[in-house]
């Protein structure tokens, strides 16, 4: 088992699939255990594919070619596809993230979704998303990556509409379905631009193209823009972040699994992997890819501190956490997106995880009827609590280590207005983040029913949750090149996750200052504002009505695209109705009909019936044509 | 040796016949005779064409011979036809038939 064999990792899941969706309902326990099978081994398996990498490293030592697998899928007339699989250290890394986060989800959903009446559909899916998931991070070139792009869409939207019986939820599958369809359409024009210019779909060649300058500078831009559109629908940057709030009327394991740790971060891995196109672009690209990141940042991190749904605040803090992590991929550094990416998948699945478990046990998923759960659930709110000091970036989890490479990258790559935004948003998210815990787990409990029926959920539940804990808490270690090599990689995370040069992990003291004291700030800024009472809180909320309006109401981007479609999309389908009803089909089709049957009956009146009629016009018909023939030819 | 022309005025003057027979007469089965007569007139004009022509070929010849066995194809469902139209409406004159009209 090498990387020969990488191929089995995405293989494993989508065989567990097929079996499920065939023969699912006959196996014992609707064969949720062969999901979880499939998705472990596929866990396990990734250790010798590793092994095998870092020997080559080790015997290279540079950066190595990608150990390939697969197969020639279509050859023709020197048009040649893979249906390829490679390996190398950035898809380590999501594969990691990956697999892990779908088998702690996988465990925990065992319990969550234990009475309900499509538990096996459920795992069916959780399989195809895995399987599609991990062939979009092992792919080779980009059609395959196209494809399983496309798949972790399907998966996503089946899963959002999970319980498609609750209007809400279908109205929330089709809007995620449809928003960052948006976003795939440019994607697939980006990939035929960069096919048409390079006649490959091969990433690589397709690289060593663009660095060669096959492409015009402008017309790479424009692929790369296309491509990075794709990247801002599943990634749920702004302008189209609008679906991710919605997609938490999915099942929470779903939330954990496909829109916080996975699939939200293929836009981040689709841009980190096609980095050496944008960076032989026109810098703009990149400063594109900054700017939307950073407008991410601002503006979910505001909302996030206004909305009341627990799911929808970890919600727009993963949206904050994607607008980060574009923010370190527009500075061109990939090692500090994916230790952001990394840490991120592993807290982010807590912080939805223990939601559920929060809405598992109280049935309530909104703040104003929770509060005072801590002494009820002692085991969710003490992991919840890590999740939100990981994600507020306080030292020395995970959150810190990864935030902080984040910000050193924009005060060193970009200017100091960046630097100062970034600065912010950690005060910001810290102020958030601890919002959400105080009001749900300290104070007094807002709905007295609610909180006297809570407890701690059953080990299956905690089991999982309680690793990402210990995850959350320790995965930002990795940066460091001691601990890399004790693992047996060559240094740390950012030395083991580079395109152009091995980075070592800096640690620039004025930076992790600000860094860290603007979290604390923001976390005892939210003890200040929202403990007991919260009336700091409801009083600034009181003394600027506009801003909390402008909040509380997502920036009116959702009454925006409800105008626009309701204005522009739907009165030009009405027009496409009308015309394909008065013209294609009334005047062309039915027209064209009517016409027939009139001239049928106007004519047939000229028909006699009488043979000796017809034998004349026979004959002289001939006789014209032969009068014709002689003049023509004679 | 007889010239080519001859042959193929002849099959005119049999072709025109046949045409004049189709036209004027009134009587299905003198009008079938006339068709006959123009399907001949047809054949000559492909032995002469060929005999005079492609003598090599044999082309003219198995034409002549198709054209023959489907006359007699055609000659024995016309009948058939012809009969039944008698049977029905007591006359074979074809103007008296107008079964084809609105």
């Amino acid at each position: 088992m090498g990387m020969g064999e990488a191929w089995l990792l995405a293989a494993l899941p989508a065989g567990a699939f097929v079996i499920l969706l065939l023969f699912g309902r006959y196996l014992p326990r609707r064969g949720d255990w062969l999901s979880i099978a499939a998705i472990g081994a596929s866990f396990v398996l990734i250790f010798p594919v590793l092994a095998d990498l870092l020997d080559k490293i080790d015997a290279s030592g540079s950066l190595p070619v990608p150990g390939l697998s697969g197969w020639d899928w279509i050859e023709y007339a020197g048009f040649n596809l893979r249906l390829g699989f490679a390996v190398d250290q950035l898809t380590i890394v999501m594969l990691v993230v990956v697999s892990f986060v779908a088998l702690m989800v996988q465990v925990y959903s065992v319990g969550y979704m234990k009475d309900d009446p499509h538990y096996g559909w459920f795992f069916t899916c959780m399989s195809l998303f895995a399987a599609a998931m991990l062939t979009l991070v092992l792919a080779d070139n980009f059609l395959l990556l196209y494809i399983a792009w496309e798949g972790v869409g399907f998966c996503s939207y089946l899963l959002i509409g999970f319980w498609n019986e609750k209007r809400s939820a279908a109205e929330a599958a089709k809007k995620a379905f449809v928003t960052t369809r948006i976003g795939d359409v440019g994607l697939l024009i980006g990939i035929m631009m960069l096919w048409r210019a390079t006649g490959t779909f091969d990433m690589r060649d397709t690289f060593e193209a663009a660095k060669a300058g096959v492409m015009s500078e402008p017309y790479l831009t424009t692929a790369v823009i296309l491509m990075f559109a794709g990247a801002v629908g599943k990634s749920a940057q702004f302008p189209l972040h609008v679906w991710l709030p919605d997609a938490m009327e999915g099942p929470t394991p779903v939330s954990a699994l496909i829109h916080a740790a996975t699939m939200v971060v293929a836009g981040v891995y689709l841009v980190a992997r096609t980095l050496p196109l944008f960076e032989a672009a026109h810098p703009a690209a990149l400063d594109l890819v900054t700017g939307l990141g950073l407008v991410t940042v601002f503006m979910s991190a505001t909302m996030g501190l206004v909305m009341t749904d627990v799911k929808r605040v970890v919600a727009y803090s993963t949206i904050n956490s994607l607008g980060l992590m574009m923010v370190a991929l527009g500075s061109g550094q990939v090692a500090a997106a994916m230790i952001y990416l990394f840490a991120h998948g592993f807290f982010k699945a807590l912080l939805f995880l223990s939601s559920g478990s929060i809405l598992h046990a109280t049935e309530k998923g909104d703040v104003q009827e929770l509060g005072g759960l801590w002494r009820k659930m002692p085991v969710t709110g003490t992991v919840f609590g890590i999740g939100v000091l990981a994600m507020a970036g306080i030292p020395p989890l995970s959150g810190f280590w990864a935030k902080d490479e984040i910000i050193l990258s924009s005060s060193q790559h970009q200017n100091a207005f960046v630097y100062a935004l970034m600065a912010l948003s950690v005060f910001i998210t810290g102020l958030y983040m601890a919002r959400l815990f105080i009001l749900t787990f300290t104070g007094e409990p807002r709905d007295r029913h609610a909180h006297e029926h809570a407890h701690d959920a059953p080990p299956v539940m905690t089991v999982p949750l309680i690793l990402l804990a210990i995850l959350a808490v320790v995965a930002g270690f990795v940066v460091f090149d001691q601990v890399g090599d004790a693992l047996g990689f060559p240094g740390g995370i950012g030395k083991f996750v580079f395109l152009e040069e091995p980075e070592a992990f800096k640690f620039h003291g004025d930076v992790a200052a600000v860094s860290i004291i603007a979290a604390l700030a923001g976390v005892l800024g939210a003890f200040y504002f929202w403990s007991g009472e919260a009336r700091p809180a409801k009083a600034a909320g009181a003394r600027f009505p506009a801003v909390y309006a402008l909040w509380k109401n997502k920036y009116y981007m959702d009454d925006l695209y409800q105008a626009l479609i309701d204005r522009v999309v739907l009165a030009f389908g009405r027009f496409i109705a009308w015309w394909d009803r008065n013209i294609v089909n009334d005047t062309g089709v039915d027209g064209s009909a009517a016409l027939a049957v009139y001239s049928g009956f106007r004519l047939k009146f000229s028909q006699t019936g009488r043979l000796p009629n017809y034998a004349f016009a026979i004959i002289l018909g001939v006789v014209a044509l032969a009068i014709i023939a002689m003049i023509v030819f004679v | 040796m007889i010239p080519m022309q001859h042959f193929l005025v002849l099959s005119g003057i049999l072709f025109s016949l046949g045409v004049y027979g189709v036209l004027a007469r009134r009587s299905a089965v003198l009008i079938l005779m006339s068709v006959e007569l123009m399907l001949q007139a047809v054949s000559i004009n492909f032995i002469a064409f060929a005999v005079y022509l492609a003598p090599e070929a044999f082309v003219g010849l198995i034409f002549a011979v198709f054209v023959i066995v489907v006359a007699a194809a055609e000659v024995g469902l016309m009948l058939a036809i012809i009969l039944r139209i008698f049977r029905n409406r007591a006359t074979a004159n074809v103007d008296e038939v107008d079964l084809m009209r609105w």
